[in-house]
């Protein structure tokens, strides 16, 4: 390559700052055709902007679906962010830059209940209507709603299923998360309470730390130590893969009934191989379009309601076809 | 005859199992050029790098103007006054000649700066461009990284290095094997006015011309041990060569100036 | 007559005659920094045309500042250790790590004042600078490639966190630190994090560009066996650019905690590649000897800058991903093009 030292690199950078101009174009405008009601047509115009906890879940791209869904009802502009993992460090930027676009309402599942309040209160201080979906603040005073599954409810589901697996009585076990996650711990707590109520024996819960090895492992540790262990509840997707692992290393495959909380890709894959029996699903799709709904009332001046909590379902191979809707979706 | 300003005596070098140096010497007189030779794997560059401090050696001993030293490290070779151009020219590519020629061995700020470490990158530029001058190695351009320079210009900025700090001794290991004509010449006259700067070279070289041409004495080195020394003006090409294989024997004398 | 790309003996009489040396703004202009730096510039441009308020704004420009300022603490030490020809993959866990030790001890301490924050920054700083002269001492000592070793402290560093805090983040933060440096401003105008991160870039470019410590880092990294032999001490140089390397992720767990308040424990995976990212767009090379600090600040505000005009623009998250990695790659190999034209 022998040539000046000015001209061909120059011109190369020149075209390379074109070319990224002209694909940020062609991005800016493709995609207001993405978004719901193809801008201001008809309805009320709003723009909102979905913030999801975390980008590639499917718990919270069901919730867009359902979210863009009723956007296109009412003829709301919805944008979907989310940041790479559900983390506060990595939220924020998304929920400050999103506040400089001032959009009419932000629907968001804070990944963190303290920390998330100083940036999602200054979105509220520009005048943006904020309504938490999913997860929630410490202070959730700023919002006009707060929208999320019943999770207590749900484990109560949960511990209702397992019980008509085992036929009505025997040990039943929880792998749980961790400590301190609002979901999980509801989700343990109602599945306790509905255990004990149905007169099944509740032998005690331990934490995996979110890891599959370690919620097998513990569930090994379990069976070794009640041999006549029936059935097992895995407050999330790892809890649940862990223990079938676990249920399977130990050779009890189908003596022990495993049921599962979500209903993703990879849940659903278990539920039909038969590694876990039963799953209660959220419906994130609804609380989207409720969100939505809400925001739209506050805009329009009528009153919201401050709590709503969505309900469950609980999956089993036999009642999916009942059911095409439930499962979570990867796209829209 | 004056006093040898550096003497190895019986240098023992070992590599795992291989014997690179098995009681080799040598003997470096003040203002000369000596030539040390032999054939590939003899342990010239061994031994070089055992008096330079790059390994230490095994066994043996060495004299510095008639008194035992150690040297292992190369900042004890420096301290003696003796530099080296290693066949790889240890040339820092990224960065300048100047920066080159004053690497370990850079000029401070005076004052406080000094102190903190702050470099004087225009002293140390002008120096290294008197110095290029005096030796007459032609680098145009001083803040261009060494990278883009020729091999003959890298083989001047590394010789100018060694010859700038060196206050008794430079060795140079094969300095003109990758050069073409123009800069060969070049080299060998800078070989011979480093000399009559009041300095020795030791040069391990491969080209019998060469050899002949700027050597003042030769030292042939064959499996690890000194074998012959020899002076050009008596002896011809084929002879050294000849004691490089073995196909001749010399005996050690101590020979008159 | 056209002046070969590849010098040999018989033309360099031509060239002495041809070449000559470049007037100081042409070596600013073609320096390695700035073709970089005007693809920022293109970014902020296309970005501020394309939403002019929203984008090109003083609070805009305030967050985006905020954003990048942990990410270019850590990125500066980085820069050292690229340019040695080495690589710290633990940052992001040090930064965990010094964060989750700093807040326990300022609660171990209690109260809300400067003297517990002192406390709070002195831990996160000398934990860093364990964690550093621990990776230092086995690559330099041990002689262990810096990838495995730095992955080995990576692991150590985050696990021992995990235990600590049971995985729980700690939320305990003196809300002084939280309200002066975390969220605070100098002037009202300039964030205290932005000044911070600023300081540090300055003065370890500095250090970088005009001191010996920054000639031997570039040296060692050319050819290290070359500084051996010219006598520098190699070993103890390596330990200290690792250690400047952990203290500042030190300290950039510390500025993460004042600004969120919490440990954020699980939202640091890839700052050791987003440090990288930034070092090398900013044309630091991977294989050492090349490279400047600010290089390094333009590399770590493309990513900010992208990030922010994406959601302000409106690009959907998935595509943001796509667009990034894009404006990432040609960046580097436009950097690259640059290159090759001047090497042999």
């Amino acid at each position: 390559m022998s040539s000046t030292a000015r001209g061909p690199r120059w011109r190369l950078t020149f075209i390379a700052v074109l070319a990224l101009a002209a694909a940020l174009f062609v991005a800016a405008c493709g995609d207001d055709d993405d978004d719901g009601g193809g801008g201001g047509g008809g309805g009320d115009g709003y723009t909102m902007t979905l913030i999801a906890g975390v980008r590639g879940d499917e718990f919270y791209i069901t919730m867009n679906c359902g979210a863009q869904e009723e956007a296109r009802k009412q003829g709301v502009e919805l944008d979907f962010q989310g940041p790479d993992e559900f983390d506060a460090s990595q939220q924020t930027p998304i929920v400050n830059a999103v506040t400089q676009k001032k959009p009419d309402a932000i629907l968001i599942a804070p990944t963190d209940t303290k920390a998330m309040y100083v940036p999602i209160k200054q979105a509220a201080d520009a005048g943006i209507t904020i309504v938490l979906v999913d997860t929630t603040l410490e202070q959730p005073d700023l919002a006009v709603s707060q929208i999320a599954s019943d999770n207590e409810a749900g484990g109560s589901e949960a511990a209702k299923a397992l019980g008509e697996l085992i036929g009505g009585e025997g040990k039943v076990f929880v792998n749980n998360v961790k400590p301190g996650i609002s979901t999980t711990d509801a989700r343990a707590q109602g599945f306790e309470d509905e255990a004990n109520s149905l007169g099944l024996d509740y032998v005690g819960m331990e934490y995996n730390d979110d890891d599959p090895a370690k919620a097998a492992a513990i569930t090994k540790a379990q069976l070794a130590k009640t041999p006549d262990l029936k059935g097992i509840f895995g407050t999330n997707l790892f809890s649940a893969e862990g223990s079938a692992t676990g249920v399977r290393e130990a050779g009890k495959s189908g003596g022990v009934k495993i049921v599962g909380f979500d209903a993703g890709p990879k849940q659903m894959e278990d539920l039909k191989s038969g590694l876990v029996q039963a799953l209660v699903a959220q419906k994130p799709a609804d609380i989207g379009r409720l969100g939505v709904q809400q925001a739209v009332a506050a805009l329009d001046g009528k009153p919201t309601k401050k709590q709503i909590g969505t309900g469950s379902v609980t999956l089993t191979k036999d009642n999916l076809k009942e059911n095409p809707d439930i499962p979570y979706k990867s796209e829209c | 005859m004056p006093e040898p300003v550096l003497e190895a005596r019986q240098i023992v070098k070992r590599f795992g199992r291989v014997q690179a140096l098995r009681g080799a010497n040598l003997t470096v007189y003040p203002r000369e050029v000596v030539a040390l030779v032999g054939d590939n794997g003899a342990g010239k560059s061994t031994l070089v790098k055992t008096m330079v401090g790059v390994h230490p050696p095994d066994g043996g001993e060495i004299l510095f103007e008639g008194r035992p030293v150690t040297v292992n490290t190369p900042h004890e070779a420096r301290d003696l006054g003796i530099e080296t151009v290693y066949q790889d020219l240890a040339l820092a590519a990224e960065v300048d000649p100047a920066a080159n020629m004053f690497l370990g061995r850079e000029i401070l700020r005076p004052g406080l700066l000094g102190k903190l470490g702050f470099l004087d990158k225009p002293a140390m530029r002008q120096r290294s461009d008197e110095a290029f001058d005096a030796l007459g190695v032609r680098i145009q351009d001083t803040a261009a990284r060494v990278a883009n320079m020729s091999g003959g210009q890298r083989q001047g900025v590394a010789i100018s290095r060694a010859v700038t700090w060196a206050s008794k001794i430079v060795f140079m290991d094969e300095p003109t094997a990758a050069l073409g004509v123009v800069q060969t010449r070049n080299v060998l006259d800078l070989i011979q006015r480093v000399r009559e700067h009041g300095l020795s070279v030791v040069l391990i070289s491969h080209n019998m011309p060469e050899v002949f041409e700027v050597a003042d004495r030769i030292e042939v080195l064959r499996l690890g041990e000194r074998v012959a020394q020899l002076r050009p003006k008596e002896v011809s090409m084929e002879d050294v060569v000849a004691a490089m294989t073995g196909a001749l024997t010399f005996h050690e004398e101590d020979r008159q100036a | 007559m056209t002046t070969p790309a590849t010098p040999t003996d018989e033309v360099e009489a031509e060239e002495l005659l041809e070449e000559e040396r470049e007037p100081w703004w042409q070596r600013l202009v073609t320096g390695s920094s700035t073709s970089i730096a005007l693809i920022l510039v293109g970014l902020i441009v296309v970005f501020s045309l394309l939403r002019p308020e929203e984008f090109f704004d003083v609070n805009n420009a305030r967050n985006i500042a905020t954003d990048a300022a942990v990410l270019l603490v850590i990125a500066v030490g980085m820069t050292f250790v690229i340019i040695t020809a080495g690589i710290d993959l633990s940052v992001g866990a040090v930064l965990v790590f010094a964060g989750v030790v700093a807040a326990k001890a300022m609660n171990e301490v209690g109260g809300d004042n400067w003297g517990v924050i002192f406390v709070g920054l002195a831990t996160a700083l000398a934990s860093g600078l364990g964690w550093g002269l621990l990776n230092g001492f086995l690559v330099a000592k041990a002689k262990l490639p810096a990838f495995i070793v730095t992955l080995g402290t990576l692991g150590m560093a985050l696990g021992s966190a995990l235990l600590i805090t049971g995985g729980v983040d700690q939320r305990d933060v003196p809300f002084k630190l939280v309200d002066t440096i975390g969220s605070g401003r100098a002037f009202g105008e300039v964030p205290y994090l932005v000044l911070i991160a600023a300081a540090v870039a300055l003065v370890f470019g500095v250090i970088l560009a005009a001191t010996r410590f920054g000639r031997y880092t570039y040296a060692i990294g050319s050819n290290e066996e070359a500084s051996r032999r010219a006598g520098i001490n190699v070993d103890a140089h390596l330990i200290k650019v690792y250690a400047i390397a952990g203290t500042l992720a030190g300290l950039a767990g510390f500025m993460s905690l004042a600004r969120f308040a919490t440990t954020t424990i699980g939202g640091h995976s890839t700052d050791n590649l987003d440090a990288i990212a930034a070092v090398v767009i900013g044309g630091t090379s991977l294989f050492g000897g090349i490279g400047t600090m600010v290089g390094t600040v333009v590399g770590v505000f493309i990513p900010a800058v992208l990030r922010n005009g994406f959601v302000i623009v409106g690009v959907q998250a998935f595509w943001q991903q796509v667009a990034v990695g894009a404006v990432l790659i040609v960046a580097v190999y436009l950097d690259q093009l640059r290159r090759a034209r001047y090497r042999r």
